[in-house]
């Protein structure tokens, strides 16, 4: 599998403040990767040095050339306070490729709207995107960011504040775009217990720590007790791994966050 | 008749507001919808400052040809808020909205101090009213001069200008320069502002950045329809507030503002009908 990002001794943080040091590893293409971990422990800064927009401390991120991202962002960080409608949000995919100064033209829109059928909302393009509920605004946001035909669909944080249903209709949507269309997704999230039931490997980070590998070498008690510090059970219910911590637990290792 | 006289004397004058409406108005959609409301004021307050920093150093006999006149000036000043602001002013340590209060309230302060002090003898309160009645064709013909390709250049990269303002992260990893392109919208309003105050004076020139967009933003559904709305309120209260003014002996400025303050009213009034 050709490595579509490959992260060599890469040292990222911000100012003079290291985050993350020493990181190697590659995201082949065909890859589902989610970067898990806690508020504040890198993640989003992970995300930030594949995306471009910053730059390591040490090391270096190669690209494959001409590699396109359709990113996702959070929910909050789109401004919905725009009246537009769902059909102009998903062309704004493919304004880097309309040119500037031009406008979308007919083609732009049909794209659109087979992205908008691509993730199940065909029937909501003429709505407002703010009038729309959680799982159907991240909906218009994946049908964005496909739009662009990306060779990498990159979503941060996909289910935050949504509800059960919700968090699980779109983690299936995201499973199954990967599986019928072959779609490298890199996906980041704090939430270990959603993630790992839809990716194929995961990249753990915590305060200072990174590990990343299958499902299976990361989700097991030896690996995550090391990495979160405290005693933590992973039962196997039916296929569906959950992570439990045990009440009260105590410290085992160096590592501890609040 | 005798109104219609009385008006068309001043035709220049309405017409030179006009502009200043629509070029205001249409910037004003991404003031009020980015929520940088503050930042046209504390822009406007630098503006009026560079216009008294003009007439003190003009006073006290410091003149150092283009750079003293009360555009030059007041175009330096805005521009440099324009600058300040557009690259995310001082944020890592300050709140925004204390850096543009901080702005502002200094701003507005040095201006009157420094008109207290000019030999020129003009009082602090033009700043805040304008004088809008005093602009000459010549000055009209200024306007146009800056507002027709601000215009322009918003129709062209309308969707740019739009992109980096509702979602500017994915407009980054789409390859956009984020920072050149908000620079690029503080820049433009910067300019729009500071030859708006010229004449037209603080409250005024906020008024038609804010007002106006609130009316659209009340009425219509989509952008489009929210700068159309926007531009017509705008153009409305100019000529009523206007033709109110000269026959009736007001204040050009507090008339104009007093009728998109109305439409604004009306506009709410639109949506809770529409609500129903």
């Amino acid at each position: 599998m050709t490595a579509l990002v490959t992260f060599d001794r890469v040292t990222l943080g911000y100012g003079h403040r290291k985050i993350l040091t020493d990181l190697s590893f590659d995201i082949p293409e065909g890859d589902f990767l989610g970067v898990v971990g806690p508020n504040g422990a890198g993640k989003t800064t992970i995300l930030r040095a594949i995306l471009g927009s910053l730059e390591p401390m040490a090391g270096t991120v190669r690209l494959k050339p001409g590699l396109r991202f359709g990113y996702v962002p959070q929910r909050d960080q789109v401004d919905y306070n725009f009246p537009l409608k769902v059909i102009d949000v998903v062309m704004m995919g493919r304004y880097d490729r309309i040119g500037l100064g031009r406008r979308p033209a007919g083609r732009d829109r049909a794209l659109a709207q087979a992205a908008l059928e691509h993730v199940g909302i065909p029937h909501l393009a003429e709505h407002q995107l703010a009038a729309l509920s959680g799982g159907q605004r991240q909906r218009s946001l994946i049908a964005r960011a496909l739009v662009g035909e990306p060779d990498v669909l990159v979503l941060d944080e996909p289910t935050n504040g949504m509800d059960l249903v919700s968090t699980t209709q779109i983690l299936g949507l995201v499973r199954e775009l990967h599986e019928r269309d072959h779609l490298t997704v890199l996906m980041v999230s704090h939430a270990l217990n959603e993630v790992a039931n839809y990716v194929e490997r995961i990249a753990l980070t915590l305060q200072g720590g990174f590990r990343i590998g299958t499902v299976d070498e990361i989700m097991n008690e030896k690996t995550l007790t090391a990495m979160y510090g405290i005693p933590v059970e992973v039962t196997n219910d039916d296929g569906h791994r959950i992570v439990v911590a045990r009440r009260h637990a105590q410290p085992v290792g160096a590592h501890r966050h609040a | 008749m005798h109104n219609l006289e009385t008006i068309l004397l001043f035709k220049d004058a309405l017409y030179g507001s006009l502009l200043i409406a629509i070029a205001c108005s249409v910037l004003g959609v991404y003031v009020v919808f980015r929520r940088i409301v503050f930042v046209g004021a504390a822009m406007a307050q630098l503006s009026s400052a560079g216009i008294a920093l003009a007439l003190f150093l003009t006073g006290i006999g410091l003149t150092l040809g283009a750079v003293t006149q009360p555009l030059t000036m007041s175009l330096l000043m805005t521009l440099a808020g324009a600058v300040f602001f557009g690259l995310g002013g001082g944020r890592p340590r300050i709140p925004p909205d204390a850096t543009i209060g901080v702005t502002y309230v200094v701003a507005a302060a040095a201006g009157i101090l420094l008109i207290s002090k000019a030999a020129t003898g003009e009082a602090h309160d033009m700043f805040l009213q304008g004088n809008i009645l005093g602009i000459t064709v010549h000055d009209m013909w200024v306007l146009l001069g800056v507002a027709l390709p601000v215009l322009l250049v918003h129709l062209i990269f309308y969707k740019e200008f739009l992109f980096v303002s509702f979602d500017r992260e994915t407009a980054r990893t789409l390859g956009y320069n984020v920072t050149f392109w908000n620079l690029f919208l503080y820049v433009t309003l910067g300019l729009v502002i500071a030859f708006a105050m010229q004449f037209a004076g603080v409250m005024l020139v906020f008024n038609f950045l804010v007002l106006p967009a609130v009316t659209g933003m009340l009425v219509a559904r989509n952008m489009r329809g929210t700068f159309i709305v926007a531009v017509l309120s705008a153009l409305i209260a100019a000529v009523i507030g206007f033709s109110l003014s000269v026959p009736f002996d007001l204040p050009t400025g507090p008339a104009m503002i007093a009728c998109s303050g109305a439409l604004v009213l009306c506009g709410w009034m639109t949506r809770l009908v529409q609500r129903r």
